[in-house]
């Protein structure tokens, strides 16, 4: 017989006991989609993530951050933590260097006519839209002008307008932050970037850096975003201004281009959640075990109600081979079907989780692949003993036994 | 083409040796149609098990076509089995959840025929033993004698030499089992060597040739002198 006469005659097999295939094929099943559905949770939670700690910053930047907030525990009390206004103008000598910004981000509560309001409160350069992401739907972006001067003027995301404005025109109101008066100049949309973006609300209000610096005094400068002209080398560059601000505070230690911070913070992360997946995916593997044995014990089951067809099988000329591929085949082919019916459901999970509950997830081709491979193997290792028993049936008892 | 000599077959039963077969002397030639006949517990299945190469005597020899079967290998001996035997069981053994024609076509598959060469075969084989329209049937819709026609059918699929039939009407009416022997008698006309083991006096009667089997011995027809 040829592989194909063979998985024909296995499938004709497994379809004439249906349910109790699909019972058999379940355990293996469970698993699968439970690996698939886990490792994709793990993936797109790691993905979600990082995107959401790496503060954003445009192209061909150097990002340099004050080395202490990039240490675990309580910071040194005579350590740097935040960029002071001499930094930024010693970084802007360097030649090469294009412009250099630095962007806040915090929470901050929003006031206007009696309704208060809590918002996420992102501040920069008046590029800010191309940093945080946000288009402006109404009214005008701040000018570089309203950024040298202080001005005091914001633009708030159309959901917070809608909040605190009753009235039809939102351009030109006045909201209190921080206590201030600021004049509303547009609307900005902001874009959902990453998966996070659910659970971090649609409140947002944008204004210039030095504004929000006057309103927050407090706040700390953790980075400063050097962007560099054309043709620069940028790790030159960054090592440059580095050691300069280092030697400006007299700390060979204090502040650090954040390339290396990023890759630890994307390495950590990565390895908390390939521990959480492994630790649930181990749980699933044991259930991939459990569906083997079931795979096994049916396959038993099988020989010996098909002991007389195996009988006649060897009378008609099938060799000890036939029977043992015969048997093996089936059982390979009930835990692929197993694994192939997991991935879908898997998959499916992953899509509920993402559209219905709102969870980040990213569908692993590894983890497709892994189960697939593995569902074959749990069929090949749990095959083999039935299959082996029977084709070892002594022809005489097998054609006799009823 | 089948010469059995010295045959001895013991089975091992608690602490007692149980003799099935006693040193059996037993020739066939090409073309003959020979009836074992035996009471049940004479040792017939077993020696039929035997010539069908499904077991091995405990002494004695075996020469099948010319060839020693205790030499051969296992894969030699279901080659053997499925090129130059034909099996026909009491119980039809017919596998349950395939048609007529998959049944047939069965040896022919062990046999790596071609599928197409394998249906055309198959349907042919059907027509002969007079199941033309009955080939896309499962076994548990046909009648008895219509099983037991499907199961010579693939029996004969890979033109063997040797037909050996294992009570071949003893689940059938007597009319059926009548047309049962008939086929094997127009078989055995084209050239079939057919060996037929059954209890039933009338049914061995027909054949050409008598050995009587009893207590594991044969007591008639084993030479010459039971050619008729």
């Amino acid at each position: 017989m040829n592989w194909a006469e063979t998985l024909l005659s296995a499938w004709t097999a497994i379809r004439s006991n249906k349910l109790r295939s699909f019972l058999t094929m379940l355990g293996i099943l469970i698993g699968v989609s439970a690996i698939i559905t886990i490792v994709a949770l793990g993936q797109g939670g790691q993905a979600a993530v990082i995107a959401t700690i790496e503060s954003p910053r445009l192209q061909n930047t150097i990002q340099i951050l004050p080395k202490e907030t990039l240490e675990p525990g309580l910071p040194q009390p005579d350590q740097v933590l935040s960029f002071s206004d001499q930094d930024f103008q010693l970084a802007r000598q360097f030649p090469g260097v294009a412009d250099v910004y630095y962007t806040l981000y915090g929470q901050a509560t929003v006031a206007s006519g009696g309704r208060v309001v809590n918002a996420s409160l992102n501040a920069g350069p008046q590029y800010l839209n191309e940093i945080a992401h946000f288009t402006v739907v109404q009214g005008r972006m701040f000018t570089v002008s309203d950024v040298l001067a202080h001005r005091r003027v914001v633009l708030l995301s159309p959901s917070l307008a809608e909040k605190l404005f009753t009235g039809s025109s939102r351009i030109g109101q006045t909201v209190q932050i921080g206590g201030q008066p600021l004049q509303v100049i547009g609307l900005a949309e902001p874009a959902q970037l990453n998966l996070l973006g659910n659970f971090l609300g649609t409140d947002y209000v944008y204004m210039p850096a030095t504004t929000c610096r006057d309103l927050f005094p407090w706040w700390s400068i953790s980075e400063m975003d050097v962007q560099v002209k054309p043709g620069v080398d940028k790790v030159d560059l960054g090592n440059r201004i580095v050691t300069a601000l280092n030697i400006r505070v007299h700390d060979s230690n204090a502040f650090e281009e954040s390339t290396r911070f990023y890759a630890g913070l994307e390495q950590t992360i990565g390895q908390v959640t390939r521990i959480f997946t492994l630790v649930i995916g181990s749980i699933a593997g044991i259930a991939l075990v459990v569906g083997g044995v079931g795979v096994m014990n049916i396959m038993l089951v099988s020989v010996t109600e098909r002991t007389q067809e195996i009988g006649i099988r060897v009378s008609l000329g099938a060799t000890k081979r036939a029977i043992l591929l015969q048997f093996l085949t089936e059982s390979v082919l009930i835990t692929l079907i197993g694994g192939v019916l997991g991935v879908l459901l898997g998959v499916m999970g992953s899509f509920v989780m993402r559209a219905v509950v709102g969870l980040p997830t990213a569908v692993s081709g590894w983890a497709i692949a892994v189960s697939l491979v593995f569902s074959t193997l749990i069929g090949l290792i749990c095959g083999i003993y039935p299959a082996n028993k029977a084709a070892r049936l002594n022809p005489i008892d097998a054609l006799r036994y009823e | 083409m089948i010469e059995l000599s010295g045959v001895t077959k013991r089975y091992r039963s608690g602490e007692e040796w149980l003799t099935v077969l006693d040193d059996v002397h037993l020739t066939v030639e090409a073309g003959e149609f020979v009836s074992i006949m035996g009471p049940s517990g004479s040792g017939k299945s077993t020696l039929m098990h035997i010539l069908g190469c499904l077991d091995v005597p405990t002494s004695g020899s075996y020469r099948l076509f010319g060839r020693s079967i205790e030499q051969l290998s296992a894969q030699e001996l279901a080659w053997v089995r499925n090129q130059e035997i034909g099996f026909v069981f009491q119980n039809f053994h017919l596998l349950p959840r395939m048609t007529a024609q998959k049944n047939v076509e069965l040896p022919m598959m062990y046999a790596g025929v071609p599928r197409r060469e394998r249906h055309r075969r198959a349907l042919e084989l059907l027509a002969q033993v007079g199941l033309a329209d009955w080939a896309h049937h499962l076994p548990n819709a046909l009648s008895g004698g219509q099983k037991q026609r499907v199961a010579i059918a693939r029996a004969l699929a890979n033109r063997p030499a040797l037909l050996l039939a294992d009570e071949p009407t003893g689940a059938l009416d007597s009319a059926t089992g009548q047309e049962i022997i008939d086929l094997f008698l127009s078989l055995n006309v084209d050239g079939m060597t057919v060996v037929l083991i059954t209890h039933d006096a009338d049914v061995a009667r027909r054949a050409r040739r008598i050995v009587r089997i009893q207590d594991g011995r044969l007591v008639s027809g084993a030479g010459e002198e039971g050619r008729s």
